[in-house]
């Protein structure tokens, strides 16, 4: 049976700034709160699905794309997380690997935003 | 001579009904560039009689000959007694009809070295052309079956371009043979080239010159000069390693969607481990050259095949059937390298593998890029 999830108070709404994430350690597990260019609010496990590391210590950051070689375009719509060990990029918006067809995701927590507090469903 | 042509092994692949196309035979001319002297321009003629332009092989300094020689098989000479190689007839009975070939893709291997830096630019626009006006008269209307890649003078892509679009249309062209030279293969020097590739949809074939490394101009080789023959032979895949990793990071394969590559003579047993290193570390730098739009190894897939001569075989068969199928069954195309000294006859090559595995390596992959 899964258990239950609990909801956690994390701080104000003006606690969480665009291109940044704040680590937190909530019933015991740490988790980074980044809040997107689009003003919604993501919680992911500080553990990078590729090795372990703490990626909510990377970058957070657009991503380049190329119509070809040379042509450098940047998509600064979309919030991607770098991890500081490996550089694996995912997209904060939906968790998944940038441009990897494989499985690997960001764990994801949900959260809520209301009457400018913060929860986090964990 | 005569007695020990018939100790030949028998024809392999009799009892079966494995087609076998090989991707690397290696012919010359009669007498060296004296044979070309009816395809080069008069003045050309004089200027190469008077520089006393003798090319009968790789010319190569002390240290790198072949430790027995030569890299002809001296086996494999003509019934006349000339070069291994130089007759398309015998070549035709010796190769073709004595292992079960169905096809084979001439390429001349003095050619690679003397286009890539042995003969200036001027001379080598030249000589491209007279080898591949030779080959193309001299040889291709002897048997359908020879097929050939001609070789372009690198050291100008533009001339490369022009040479391609002159012959590229002939029906026994099926690819395009670049000699190398130290520019990655991925950089816009070669753009012109490949552009008149597309346009005939003529695949690109590279091979090792056997200079590499040796004289000025050629790709250079990690840490210096070798000391042997030995010692530059084994060193050589890494000419191939970087090209292939020039190419997909380069963006190149996305400039030139439908373009493809072989690869002949620079192993394969290597392409795991740079794979596997392209795709972990794209993963994590995609945005250093995100004209790379999707990872490595599924160009690899699309765009590449490697030749299986010289095949390096560990101990166990068994070993080798889990290397390539950790490859995957569709990069890898058979080839002999005939008449050099390390060639791999169809009965002593890839036995091991699984009859389907066979089939696309013996014959369906060099199909499916070839212009057959």
């Amino acid at each position: 049976m899964a258990r239950e999830r609990q909801r956690f108070r994390i701080g104000k709404s003006i606690d969480f700034i665009v291109g940044s994430i704040k680590v937190l350690v909530v019933n015991g597990r740490e988790i980074g709160v980044a809040r997107l260019r689009n003003g919604e609010l993501r919680a992911v496990m500080n553990r990078c699905p590729h090795k372990g590391a703490p990626i909510c210590q990377g970058i957070i950051s657009g991503v380049w794309n190329a119509s070809a070689p040379g042509e450098l375009e940047f998509d600064e719509n979309r919030d991607v997380l770098v991890c500081p060990w490996h550089g694996f990029q995912y997209d904060l918006g939906t968790g998944t690997e940038v441009c990897w067809k494989g499985a690997s995701r960001l764990r994801m927590y949900t959260i809520e935003e209301g009457d400018g507090e913060v929860f986090v469903f964990i | 001579m005569a007695a020990q042509r018939k100790t030949q092994m028998p024809r392999p692949e009799a009892a079966t009904t494995l087609k076998i196309f090989d991707c690397d035979v290696h012919p010359v001319p009669k007498a060296g560039l004296e044979s070309l002297k009816p395809y080069l321009p008069k003045p050309w003629q004089e200027r190469f009689a008077r520089k006393r332009a003798i090319h009968d092989g790789l010319n190569v300094p002390i240290r790198f000959r072949h430790p027995n020689g030569s890299v002809v098989r001296q086996d494999a000479r003509t019934p006349e007694g000339g070069p291994s190689a130089s007759n398309p007839e015998y070549l035709v009975r010796d190769l073709l009809n004595t292992h079960g070939i169905d096809g084979a893709v001439l390429n001349c291997f003095d050619v690679g070295g003397l286009l890539s830096a042995q003969s200036s630019t001027e001379e080598s626009i030249v000589l491209a052309a007279a080898y591949n006006d030779y080959f193309i008269e001299e040889w291709l209307s002897v048997d359908r079956r020879l097929k050939y890649a001609p070789a372009v003078p690198t050291q100008d892509p533009a001339s490369s371009a022009a040479e391609v679009r002159r012959i590229g249309r002939h029906p026994q062209v099926v690819a395009v043979f670049i000699p190398l030279v130290n520019v990655l293969m991925g950089h816009r020097y070669y753009w012109p080239i490949y552009e008149a590739c597309i346009e005939l949809a003529l695949p690109i074939y590279v091979h090792v010159t056997g200079i590499e490394n040796i004289f000025t101009g050629t790709p250079t080789l990690a840490m210096g000069v070798a000391d042997s023959y030995i010692e530059r032979y084994a060193a050589v895949p890494q000419v191939g390693m970087a090209s292939v990793a020039s190419l997909i990071l380069s963006g190149t394969l996305e400039k030139f969607p439908k373009l493809k590559f072989i690869f002949a003579e620079y192993g394969f047993l290597w392409l795991p481990s740079l794979f596997y290193r392209l795709d972990r570390t794209w993963r994590g730098l995609r945005h250093e050259v995100p004209w790379v739009r999707k990872a490595p190894t599924e160009y690899l897939h699309e765009r590449f095949l490697f030749t299986t001569q010289p095949c390096d075989e560990p101990d166990d068969p068994k070993d080798l059937v889990t290397l390539i199928s950790m490859l995957g069954p569709d990069l890898l195309c058979f080839s002999t390298d005939y008449p050099h000294w390390d060639n791999d006859m169809p009965a002593g090559t890839l036995q091991m593998l699984p009859p389907e595995v066979r089939k696309a390596v013996f014959y369906d992959n060099a199909a499916r890029v070839l212009r057959l």
